[in-house]
């Protein structure tokens, strides 16, 4: 029995890894295709919406607190790492991940001591009227962060010698981060931490009894969601070396939370898939057909209708019964 | 600021405060009555102006739209409730995206009927001059707009209070399934109810397509609008949809004059601000958690 | 509403134009004119015998979706109608042109012109109407060497000098054939300083870029011809009410203001002016041309009347090849032309000409940029050619009112500033 187990495990780490490594190498074996550095720069824009939506589902599904500005904190991340290089100088990953990081923490820190307090769709306003107030001050500040004309001159990052700077060597990044994120994401999920952020939405007040600080939960929860999506930002802004308004506003924050729900909240490769669905229909689809948009709004309401559980849980559905 | 100045000030705030009532009435009532989130309120907004564009345009009768606009959308909300929102009562995740989808289909189809030019309402005539207020001219349909506000406000207050279908829609939010049981037809109710909200976006979109605009996106902006109304005044209740307006219409015009560089984030502050004092907005009521 | 369809042909993308007269049957569209065919050009510079070279691919982003739809979709019509004069060939090549949506979003810009660059391989590319977007690609293009008329986006960065390269720079690929700021911000604020003897001016603009871009021009001009701005006003994109703004301006003392606004805010703007009877307070509106383009007088029409502002067309102006555009742009699509429109067919026309110098070659780079710098024609707008320097266009400004003429609202020229040419840095 034990060795059937195992061999099926090993089975799956060996096809994740596979799959892995063919993603992170895709520019390099898709060359021969041509429209391959399009397809490359698309699936890095989807990889980056993957990390914001996987970074949003920590809260919108694990721990049921429906963010509707979580965008504020990838933006922030974005304006960060461009504009920490730009000060020091520096060309340097960890500086501007660092940077990044520090400063979308800290801002989910703020915003979350406040948003934490309400639930439901008090909670869904509160954040969006914050992330409103990001976009405000990013739009405002133009010193700083460019204002409406966007931060254009982001560096390009380097790590210990190796220049990220062409679009190949920048989807390497992307995809090993993006990895990295799934792998974290999947590791808080499975433990103590993540179980107990699925308590709180199934039941928050049984959490309380059982001696959890749920306001303490809850705003780690969102201060680590936000740091994640600060990651996310950061890569943006070295991706197109430009950081626009857009980054921190509504259409960016709604992206990755329909990316969420259609992808299947609450599961690992949910928001992955749903990034990707999402992206392909609102930046492909427009090549080829007039009304992108409207199949976009046909996609949300037939999942929702059809497949509440997302992609990802229909796939379940169908592979437990064919299993059966 | 000169006293003068201030009172006209006072007008224009009183009456964006009205234009944000008429805006976020339906909105209010759709979440208040059914507890449903319905992003597509934009949408309808959206519609009810375009409509209000083709009505002028073939027949130059303003009035006219304002027969027209609402009861068209809200035959389109009696269709949509039982079709794609009765299976999610009280699953608002679900409607949020449903919502969302409803909402792109409508404004993309909108852009390819109407095109995506950006267009304007004249003011209808009669309403079209300005009356003399301290010495200098003020439009009257912004005076309009109040005397509207009110009206609807009183109206929307009776039937609520004072008639059976309005006892129908309370008691339904209260008890769904009792209602049920006392023989009531919970579904037609609650797709009328639905009907009603939407047919009061499509008359916000009439009232207020001569003053705000008609252009590509309106709908997410003037959604936003409505929602940070509906959640200062205190989300579901009538009252609380004027309370919101009354306070963020002056409040968004004399800030914006007075503090430029805070305009664009102002009426999220003032929402932030006055959920942190009254967590459910300035009139709204603790439910019960479901 | 929309332009009326010209046959397909299939070496065009799918575009939303052409869906919509294929599949909508419930719009209320003005009645499709009849099939386009190919019109041997009276313009025609090559010999129609010789074997056509190979096609010429051009990309163009414009924003088909959002709040700047309308502007891409006039400039597509001008490109559209442009190559429909010149029988879909330029410089004996036949035409394909791959339409992309902007968006608005500096991200989809990005994303789209790495399109045109690695999978449609576009020989050149045109476009992008917003300036975000423009900075945000800047430097894709320029590395990707890429020939790419800007026929919007008027930063003045883009064609400048700058440090850092910051907010943007300019490019030897980068040629623009519509505006900067400066030109239509700078020379009515030395104008009215100098030559209408205009001694105060309070301005009003919207809050962002391109609205302070023009405040601060439009300052430095009027300042340095000895004017004084008594103070200044701003709000933000796309705002809902504007009597605030009115009241506030009404409230004050100078009587000249200027302003900075475009579309649906410049409507409003003017609508709320006329409410709170401006004009007879004796208050005087002025702006840059955007404020009163043919976008927003179709809307307001007479309640801009006396409206001046300065730009570098206006649909009334007096010369033989403008009176051509206009008639021909409204046989074609019953519509008044716009300046989007204009700068769009200009960019058409600079690039037809510097093909035909260059017998259609474009591998040499450096001799097609050349060629294109040493293109002079008689447009619409005037007597236009690019500055070598900048690549930016030089230029007449004229000093344009508002007045209803046959019915229509229309800008009529009142003056001009010869020659205008963006400093640079």
């Amino acid at each position: 029995m034990t060795s059937v187990l195992s061999r099926a495990r090993t089975l799956q780490l060996v096809g994740a890894l596979i799959a892995a490594a063919l993603l992170v190498t895709f520019p390099i074996w898709s060359t021969p295709w041509e429209g391959s550095r399009y397809a490359t720069s698309i699936l890095r824009d989807m990889l980056i919406l993957a990390i914001l939506a996987l970074s949003l589902d920590l809260l919108v599904g694990s721990a049921g607190m429906p963010s509707l500005g979580h965008a504020a904190y990838f933006g922030a991340g974005a304006y960060a790492a461009a504009i920490a290089g730009q000060r020091f100088g520096s060309d340097d990953l960890l500086l501007g991940l660092g940077a990044a990081i520090l400063v979308s923490s800290l801002l989910a820190l703020a915003i979350g001591a406040v948003a934490v307090r309400a639930a439901g769709i008090f909670f869904l306003m509160l954040t969006l009227a914050f992330a409103q107030m990001v976009f405000a001050v990013a739009f405002q500040a133009a010193d700083i962060t460019g204002g409406s004309n966007g931060f254009s001159g982001v560096r390009r990052p380097m790590l210990f010698g190796l220049d990220f700077n062409g679009p190949d060597a920048l989807f390497h990044l992307v995809a090993v981060v993006f990895l990295l994120v799934l792998l974290l994401v999947w590791r808080i999920r499975s433990s103590t931490y993540g179980r107990a952020l699925v308590g709180l939405r199934e039941n928050e007040r049984r959490m309380r009894a059982l001696g959890y600080d749920t306001t303490r939960l809850k705003l780690s929860a969102f201060v680590l969601a936000g740091a994640i999506a600060g990651v996310g930002g950061a890569l943006q802004a070295y991706s197109i070396r430009f950081v626009s308004t857009n980054d921190v506003g509504v259409a960016r924050s709604v992206e990755a939370f329909v990316s969420v729900l259609i992808g299947g909240a609450s599961t690992l490769l949910g928001p992955v898939v749903g990034a990707i669905v999402v992206l392909f229909i609102e930046r492909v689809m427009p090549s080829y057909i007039a009304f992108a948009e409207t199949v976009l709004g046909l996609v949300f309401i037939i999942f929702v209708l059809a497949a509440r559980q997302g992609i990802v849980g229909m796939v379940r559905v169908a592979y437990a019964r064919a299993r059966a | 600021m000169t006293p003068e100045t201030a009172v006209v000030q006072a007008l224009n705030g009183i009456s964006f405060g009205a234009l944000l009532f008429i805006l976020a009435a339906g909105l209010s009532l759709i979440f208040g009555m059914m507890d449903v989130v319905n992003l597509a309120h934009g949408a309808f907004y959206m519609l009810g102006a375009y409509i209000t564009l083709t009505v002028v345009q073939r027949t130059g009768q303003f009035w006219l739209a304002l027969l027209l606009a609402p009861p068209l959308i809200g035959a389109l909300g009696l269709v949509m409730e039982p079709l794609l929102l009765r299976r999610l009562r009280g699953r608002h995740l679900d409607q949020v995206l449903l919502t969302i989808g409803v909402s792109l289909v409508i404004a993309d189809l909108v852009g390819l009927t109407w095109g995506r030019e950006i267009r304007s309402v004249p003011f209808p005539a009669g309403l079209d001059h300005a009356i003399s207020i301290l010495g200098g001219d003020y439009p009257v349909y912004r005076l309009f707009v109040i005397a509207f506000g009110v009206v609807l406000a009183v109206i929307l207050a009776i039937v609520h209070r004072r008639t059976r279908v309005g006892a129908l829609i309370r008691a339904g939010v209260q008890d769904a399934p009792m209602l049920a049981a006392l023989g009531v037809d919970i579904d037609r109710l609650f797709a009328v109810t639905f009907a009603i909200g939407a047919a009061l976006a499509g008359l916000a979109g009439v009232i207020a397509a001569p003053v705000f605009g008609i252009y590509p996106g309106m709908d997410v902006d003037y959604l936003i609008y409505s929602l940070v109304v509906v959640v200062v005044g205190g989300l579901g209740t009538l009252s609380g949809a004027v309370a919101g307006s009354a306070l963020i219409g002056p409040i968004d015009t004399f800030g914006k004059v007075l503090f430029p560089q805070f305009a664009l984030a102002l009426i999220f502050a003032v929402m932030a601000l006055v959920l942190l004092l009254r967590p459910t907005g300035l009139l709204g009521r603790i439910r019960i958690a479901r | 509403m929309d332009a009326k369809n010209g046959a397909e042909r299939r070496s065009y993308r799918l575009t939303r134009r052409k869906f919509l007269a294929a599949s909508s049957a419930a719009a209320a569209i003005a009645a499709c004119g009849p099939a386009a065919t190919p019109n041997p050009s009276g313009a025609a510079t090559v010999e129609p015998t010789a074997s056509p070279g190979p096609a010429l691919k051009i990309g163009q982003l414009l924003p088909f979706t959002k709040v700047y739809a309308e502007l891409g979709n006039s400039m597509k019509r001008a490109t559209d109608l442009y190559l429909k004069q010149k029988g879909n060939k330029l410089a004996n090549r036949p035409v394909t042109v791959v339409y992309e949506d902007e968006a608005n979003d500096p991200v989809v810009g990005a994303q789209k012109t790495q399109k045109f660059i690695d999978s449609d391989r576009v020989d050149l590319m045109m476009g992008i109407v917003a300036t975000p977007i423009a900075y945000a690609v800047r430097n894709a293009i320029d590395a990707a060497k890429l020939v790419f008329i800007e026929t919007n986006a008027g930063g003045n960065a883009l064609t400048r000098t700058t440090t850092n390269c910051t907010p943007s720079c300019k490019s030897k690929y980068i040629f623009r054939s519509s505006f900067s700021s400066y030109q239509i911000s700078y020379p009515i604020g030395e104008y009215f300083a100098t030559q209408k003897g205009v001694k105060e001016v309070f301005t009003f603009v919207a809050d962002y870029g391109f609205g302070n871009e023009s405040a601060a021009d439009f300052t430095s001009g009027f300042t340095k011809g000895g004017g004084k701005i008594t103070g200044s006003l701003k709000a933000p994109l796309g705002s809902a009410d504007f009597l605030p703004y009115v009241t506030q301006l009404k409230a004050q003392n100078t009587k000249d203001i200027y302003s900075f606004f475009s579309g649906t805010d410049a409507i409003n703007y003017i609508k709320a002016w006329t409410q709170l009877g401006m004009t007879a307070a004796g208050y005087k509106m002025n702006g840059a041309g955007f404020l009163t383009e043919q976008d927003v007088l179709k809307e307001v029409k007479e309640q801009a009347n006396g409206a001046t502002t300065s730009l570098f067309w206006a649909v009334t102006l007096d010369n033989a090849e403008n009176k051509a555009f206009v008639d021909l742009y409204q046989k074609e699509y019953s519509l008044l032309p716009d300046v989007f429109a204009l700068q769009a067919w200009d960019g058409m026309q600079a690039v037809d000409l510097a093909l035909q110098a260059v017998k259609g070659d474009t591998t040499n780079k450096d001799a097609f940029i050349a060629a294109l710098e040493n293109v002079k024609f008689k447009s619409p707008r005037g007597d236009f050619e690019f500055d070598k320097e900048t690549h930016n266009p030089i230029q007449d400004m004229y000093i344009r009112e508002v007045k209803v003429q046959s019915g229509q609202a229309v800008n009529t020229i009142v003056g001009k500033v010869a020659r205008v040419t963006d400093p640079g840095k």
